[in-house]
């Protein structure tokens, strides 16, 4: 446990602010950033606190930081993918309906609508799809109703109370339905009482209530409190939203219902079953898309002359096939993050991306099969074409988003914005020089060699990776490539020769595994972690070092957290 | 209960978004011919009532060449250079700005706060903008001036403001100019199919289905403006923010459903294109051009914007034989090609507000025209691209917001906080605003431009 505490402390939200001068560590907006340098770190843990009730219960985490504070958790709305993954599993409805939704916030990495508060024209795109979707489960009434029709307004509200209460994930609470069926009459009456337009009208209303648009949780109250646990049913979403990407299921509201998840056990063997999910899958796609950057890829244009192979298509491809190898390892692979960050294989059906690897699949090969990629070549979510396309330039590599990507996202340290003045394009291609020469001036000027010290020397070791994540032995100008990277400020510094080299590193290093946490954490509770959460932490760290970094272990674990389970109560 | 759901992967596919109001909506209108040219229809304006003054704001990113620029001459008596030049004819109804500052305090790099600064002139909030860019800021921390004189025109139009974009991006605060107030950028829409369905869907729709939508919108508004206020109290701080502001928008949609619909021609337009792609950007230019003209010809609004592209843009000006503007834009001040293209893709802008005020101009409104009714501001959240520059930011405004601005002058400052300019427009638009921003509080309006 100590070892990760100060492992923590080391590899977390540090900023590295000393990099150039003028910067302030501060105004990098990460709580936490400023003061993770330990000193609070022994005792507001809690872990060695025996002074509480003494509830606490070694099979479950929370208690462990039952004197602990959490971050403090804001608003939320669903996201562009939950909404769609919601009304899929509300309606059956596949499909699309938030393709004119505005773009949604990103909180670190990750996509979480948790800041700016809506304007008129996202109401009015809320009520553009609910309509739409209302008209489409609406089509066939036969379909829809779990009663006879004929039965009317019988039928209506008993189908009509269900799909409240799991649109709104939680019982309806007095008058709830009564203003529900308010709208499906005034609907039926503005169509001469016309059943299906009644209940067309009725669930336009539901799809805009901000009870299904937002992750609306209070906590049980208890007085006195500032911290207080989630009630069931906000669980059973956070659970939901965090494992599916989607709203809970039947088993889910359930054990809500019963109470069951209210203790250790109850949450664990939900997270179990929804784990085995093939829902799951979504969640894992959502969460490596994103934290690699890569979920909007196909927005990404390349030169066409440079690469005429690369289209938004075959961008599409990578992007699915950075999921489709993180579902494969974590759902039929031992789960480890070592062999998410070295295994040499991809899963990917399209041959342009086989041409891309340079590849060619086996004989009888079925779709969906893995296939052994060049263990020279290719290791692990890193050197996936996807992630390498998406942080380069259209025309060449790019050493510094690559290195940023590196320090950031698998390291969590985060780099203070260039100097306001500075002049950061990058420079044009050029056939004389490598693009280690060419970006030579980031570490020969001392203004800029504080911070890119830390940066190009990752990327450049990704220098075999072209502007599309082809393996390449030239640069696009013919010079040979010089991929000698080195990693600093870590617990595996050194020197390393290309990709493969910088991938076994990264599988050894606990800062890496610290920030993975971490990011699911993020990820998990659509916000950046504080010093608050702690406790937390350290305890989600210790169980993924101690099941050898199974990334399921790891989705438990931070769904039995005090910080996943617990809410900073309402002033 | 569970027999009508799928499971992700058996689910039928749908295709998206078959509104079924705004679809039967369009088809209506296809079927009629009020696809007509581009007339509007404002008789009573043209009978003599005094036509409102408009606000529009235009934002083209990436900073100008001062050098090319800047006119030679007089105040009065001037030359337009090179970049500037596609507006010859609208000299005697221009103002050009020249020697402003856009202050920048506290958080943010130099785009960042290029951008959040330009119409709010106050600071950035602290945020999460942590991603792969090493951003650390957050929104702006206050309202843009169009919003705030928005506010005070009140109930006024259909839209207290409409926001047009043409390839903004993604929601952060590099790509977000317009703002309701603290932590809320309003995202400007850059579909041009679906501006037109918010705009003129109703038009040409047989009343009594409109009646019939109508009443069920009010209905479903009844519903959610209650769920909302039953919300309201059981949070504090930003989260009540948050739901006050859904409030907020909730009742304008409900005002705007009980309003009769206007009487307007929408203009003719060829959708279908994909409005993301680069190769389209001057496409979609024209056609958000043209619906903002139409929305304020028949005041569907007073107040609108239109954005193109964002701070940082990479836009690629293939069409004017330049390269992607952002890289272009760093070049250094003796390279030929970015001179040659930076020019050159400021020209095009500046081609695009000439369209743009040949549209206003062509609609006439009582003894003058739109484009005379109205306040047209374009800026930019740089001063030139290679230096990040806040100072001299290139303003240009257009029209005499019916005879309130002296037009026709090349007017001079010295690192004049643009603030002012924001105080001016708002005082131009007769609401009583004295200060705007807190980057240069208290500071009243701009000398010489309008008092």
């Amino acid at each position: 446990m100590q070892r990760f505490i100060l492992m923590g402390a080391a590899a977390g939200l540090v900023g590295l602010s000393g990099c150039y001068s003028g910067f302030d560590a501060d105004v990098n907006g990460f709580g936490g950033s400023s003061d993770s340098n330990g000193e609070s770190d022994g005792d507001s843990n809690g872990n060695e606190g025996g002074d509480s009730d003494g509830d606490i219960d070694p099979d479950d985490p929370a208690s462990l930081c039952m004197d602990a504070d959490v971050g403090p958790t804001s608003l939320r709305r669903l996201t562009a993918e939950q909404y769609d993954h919601t009304i899929r599993d509300l309606l059956g409805l596949d499909g699309g309906y938030t393709a004119e939704f505005s773009p949604d916030e990103r909180i670190g990495a990750f996509k979480s609508n948790g800041n700016a508060a809506v304007v008129e024209l996202q109401v009015e795109e809320y009520m553009d799809a609910a309509e739409a979707v209302a008209t489409d489960a609406t089509t066939d009434l036969t379909v829809l109703l779990p009663c006879d029709a004929a039965t009317g307004d019988a039928c209506a509200e008993q189908f009509l109370g269900d799909f409240a209460m799991r649109a709104y994930r939680r019982p309806l609470e007095a008058g709830e339905l009564d203003r529900v069926l308010a709208v499906y009459q005034s609907g039926k009456d503005a169509s001469d009482g016309d059943m299906q337009s009644g209940l067309r009208v009725a669930i336009a209303a539901v799809l805009q209530s901000p009870f299904f648009l937002y992750h609306v949780e209070f906590g049980q109250p208890s007085a006195g409190d500032d911290v207080v646990p989630l009630g069931n049913y906000e669980l059973a979403s956070r659970l939901s939203y965090f494992l599916w990407d989607s709203m809970p299921d039947d088993a889910l509201f359930d054990a809500a219902a019963t109470g069951s998840l209210e203790t250790a056990d109850g949450v664990r063997e939900q997270v179990d079953r929804m784990l085995a999910s093939p829902k799951a899958q979504e969640t894992i796609a959502s969460f490596h898309q994103q934290w690699l950057g890569v979920d909007e890829l196909e927005h990404v244009e390349k030169d066409p002359e440079l690469f005429p192979l690369y289209d938004s298509t075959l961008a599409a491809s990578m992007k699915d096939d950075v999921a489709s190898f993180a579902q494969w390892v974590i759902t039929e692979g031992d789960g480890n993050l070592q062999t998410l960050l070295t295994a040499n294989v991809t899963l990917t059906d399209d041959p342009r991306l086989h041409e891309l690897y340079g590849v060619v699949p086996p004989e009888g090969r079925l779709p969906g099969e893995p296939i052994e990629l060049p263990a020279d070549q290719r290791a692990g979510l890193l050197t996936m074409p996807g992630v390498l396309a998406e942080h380069a330039h259209p025309d060449q590599t790019s050493p510094i988003l690559r290195g940023v990507l590196l320090r950031q996202e698998f390291l969590c340290q985060q780099l203070p914005p260039p100097p306001p003045d500075v002049d950061n394009v990058p420079p044009s291609p050029s056939p004389d020089a490598t693009t280690r020469e060419q970006f030579a001036q980031h570490t020969e000027d001392p203004a800029c060699s504080g911070c890119h010290v830390q940066i190009d020397p990752l990327g450049f070791g990704l220098e075999a990776y072209s502007s599309v994540g082809a393996f390449r032995t030239e640069e696009d100008n013919g010079l040979p490539i010089d991929d000698l990277g080195e990693v600093v400020l870590s617990d595996v510094d050194g020197e390393f020769q290309g990709g493969v080299e910088l991938a076994g590193k990264l599988a050894e290093s606990e800062f890496v595994q610290d920030c993975v946490s971490r990011q699911w954490f993020r990820y998990a509770l659509g916000r950046i972690e504080t010093e608050a959460d702690s406790c937390a932490l350290d305890g989600i760290a210790e169980a993924f070092n101690e099941s050898d970094q199974d990334v399921r272990v790891l989705l438990r674990e931070i769904a039995l957290s005090s910080a996943f389970r617990f809410r900073k109560g309402d002033a | 209960m569970t027999k009508r759901r799928t499971s992700p992967s058996t689910a039928t596919p749908k295709r998206k978004n078959r509104n079924f109001s705004r679809r039967a909506l369009l088809g209506s209108i296809g079927a009629s011919a009020a696809l007509a040219p581009f007339i509007p229809m404002l008789e009573s304006q043209a009978g003599g009532t005094a036509a409102p003054k408009r606000l529009v704001l235009l934002f083209s990113p990436n900073g100008t060449l001062h050098e090319r620029w800047a006119p030679t001459g007089t105040e009065n008596d001037f030359q337009l250079r090179e970049i500037l030049s596609p507006l010859e004819d609208y000299k005697d109804q221009m103002c050009i700005l020249d020697g402003l500052e856009v202050i920048r305090q506290g958080l943010g790099d130099g785009h960042q706060k290029g951008m959040a600064c330009l119409w709010t002139g106050n600071q950035l909030n602290a945020g999460d903008f942590g991603g792969g860019d090493g951003g650390s800021a957050g929104w702006a921390g206050a309202a843009s001036i169009d919003q705030a004189i928005a506010d005070r025109l009140g109930n006024v139009a259909a839209y207290r403001s409409l926001e047009f974009g043409v390839q903004n991006g993604g929601a952060s605060n590099w790509s977000r100019m317009i703002y309701a107030g603290s932590d809320s950028p309003v995202a400007a829409e850059n579909n041009p199919e679906a501006m037109f369905n918010r705009l003129f869907a109703d038009l040409g729709v047989d009343t009594s289905e409109l009646e019939r939508i109508k009443a069920e919108r009010r209905s479903v508004l009844d519903l959610v403006h209650a769920d909302l206020e039953s919300l309201q109290n059981k949070y504090s701080s930003s989260d009540k923010a948050k739901v006050e502001a859904h409030l907020e928008a909730i009742r304008e949609i409900e005002k705007r459903n009980d309003l009769a619909t206007p009487t307007c021609e929408p203009p003719m337009q060829d959708y279908g294109l994909n409005f993301d792609a680069n190769e389209n950007f001057p496409a979609v230019s024209r056609l958000m051009i043209d619906q903002m003209v139409m929305s304020l010809a028949c005041d569907l609004t007073r107040v609108a914007s239109l954005q193109w592209s964002r701070s940082v843009s990479q836009t690629e000006f293939s069409w004017v034989g330049a390269g992607r503007h952002h890289d272009l834009s760093h070049l250094g001040n003796e390279d030929n090609t970015m001179v040659t293209e930076i020019t050159a893709i400021n020209q095009w802008y500046a081609e695009e507000v000439k369209y743009l005020l040949d549209t206003m101009a062509a609609i006439p409104e009582g003894d003058g025209t739109l484009l005379d009714n109205s306040l047209v501001v374009w800026g930019n959240e740089l001063s030139r691209g290679n230096s990040h520059g806040n100072h001299p930011v290139p303003f240009v405004t257009f029209g005499s917001c019916g005879g309130a601005i002296q037009t026709g002058r090349w007017l001079t400052y010295d690192r004049v906080a643009h603030n002012r300019l924001l105080v001016s427009m708002a005082q131009v638009m007769d609401t009583d605003i004295q200060s705007f921003g807190n980057n240069d509080p208290g500071s009243g309006g701009l000398s010489g431009f309008f008092t």
